[in-house]
C-alpha cells in the first residue's frame, strides 16, 4: 500500500503528542484514548488543514480542543484552577538550605540536577488544568502566539500561566527535595558525642 | 536597563520571545550584572530540566499499530 504523506507527517508527531497527553489526562489508558481520537478527527477534517503550514501546531489544537471539551464535561466538580502566588525568588533563595554543608559552590544548580523526573511529572501533574495544559505546550516547543491561538486566550494570559505554573514547579520540586534531604539527614548515623 | 526590568523580562528572553531592541539590552545587562545572569542561567537549567523530563516518554508501539489500523479504515469507508 502506498503511504500517505499527509499520514506520515502526522504519525511523526505520535510521540510528541502522546507524551503530552499523558500529562494532561495523567493516565495511560486515558492518553491512548486522547491520541487515537486525535488523529481520527484529524484525519476526518484534513481538508481544513493548509499543506506547507504548521501539522504539528494543528495536530496539537486537535489534541487540546479534545482533552478540554471531554475533561472539563467530565469533571463534575471542578478541580481548583487558580494557583496561590507563590514568593517570586523561591529557586534562588532558598535552596542553599536544602543542602547546608555541601561543599558544591553552586548549590542550586545541584539542586535542579538531582531532581528525578519523576518527581518533575508529578509536580507537572499537580498543577491545575490550565496551568498545565500551558506549561505542557510549551514544552513542546510552541511559541506563546501558537499557544494562545490553541487555548484561545490572549498572550498576556499565556505569559502568566507559564510564569506562574513555573513559580508552583519550583516551589514544588524545593520542597520535594527538602524533604529528601531531611529524610537523609535522618538517616545518617548521630555522631557520637 | 536594571536589575528589577532584566528580570521582568527572564522568561521572555529564555523564550526566545523578546523583541529585537530588548534583548540587545537584556544582554547588555546580563554582561554587566554576574548576580542576574546566575539568575538567567539557573532558570534555563530549570527549564530544560522539564523539558527532559516530559520528553522521555514514548508512545507504546501497540498504540501506533492501533492508530495507522483505525485510519486506514477511515480512509476505506465512505465520507
Amino acid at each position: 500500500m502506498a503511504t500517505d504523506p499527509f499520514e506520515s507527517e502526522a504519525l511523526s508527531f505520535l510521540d510528541a503528542l502522546y507524551r503530552t497527553a499523558l500529562r494532561m489526562t495523567r493516565s495511560e489508558a486515558e492518553a491512548e484514548d486522547l491520541v487515537q481520537e486525535t488523529y481520527i478527527r484529524a484525519f476526518r477534517f484534513r481538508q481544513q488543514f493548509t499543506p506547507g503550514t504548521n501539522l504539528k501546531a494543528w495536530l496539537f489544537r486537535i489534541l487540546t480542543n479534545t482533552f478540554i471539551n471531554q475533561y472539563r464535561r467530565k469533571a463534575a466538580r471542578p478541580e481548583t484552577t487558580e494557583l496561590d502566588d507563590v514568593e517570586e525568588s523561591i529557586l534562588y533563595r532558598h535552596m542553599r538550605d536544602v543542602s547546608p554543608g555541601s561543599a558544591s559552590p553552586d548549590p542550586e544548580a545541584e539542586l535542579i540536577d538531582s531532581t528525578l523526573s519523576s518527581e518533575v511529572k508529578d509536580a507537572l501533574e499537580a498543577l491545575p488544568e490550565k496551568f498545565r495544559t500551558t506549561l505542557l505546550l510549551d514544552v513542546e516547543g510552541f511559541s506563546y502566539k501558537e499557544i494562545a491561538e490553541m487555548l484561545d486566550i490572549p498572550i498576556g494570559t499565556v505569559m502568566s500561566r507559564l510564569h506562574r505554573g513555573r513559580k508552583f514547579l519550583q516551589k514544588r520540586l524545593y520542597d520535594v527535595a527538602r524533604d529528601r534531604g531531611i529524610v537523609a539527614a535522618r538517616a545518617m548515623p548521630r555522631p557520637a558525642d | 536597563m536594571d536589575c528589577t526590568k532584566c528580570l521582568e523580562r527572564l522568561y521572555s528572553y529564555l523564550d526566545r520571545e523578546l523583541a529585537p531592541a530588548e534583548l540587545t539590552d537584556v544582554r547588555a545587562h546580563l554582561d554587566d550584572c554576574g548576580g542576574c545572569e546566575d539568575n538567567f542561567v539557573l532558570e534555563e537549567r530549570f527549564l530544560a530540566r522539564v523539558r527532559d523530563s516530559c520528553h522521555e516518554d514514548v508512545a507504546p508501539t501497540e498504540l501506533r499499530t492501533r492508530i495507522v489500523a483505525r485510519l486506514r479504515m477511515e480512509n476505506d469507508s465512505p465520507r
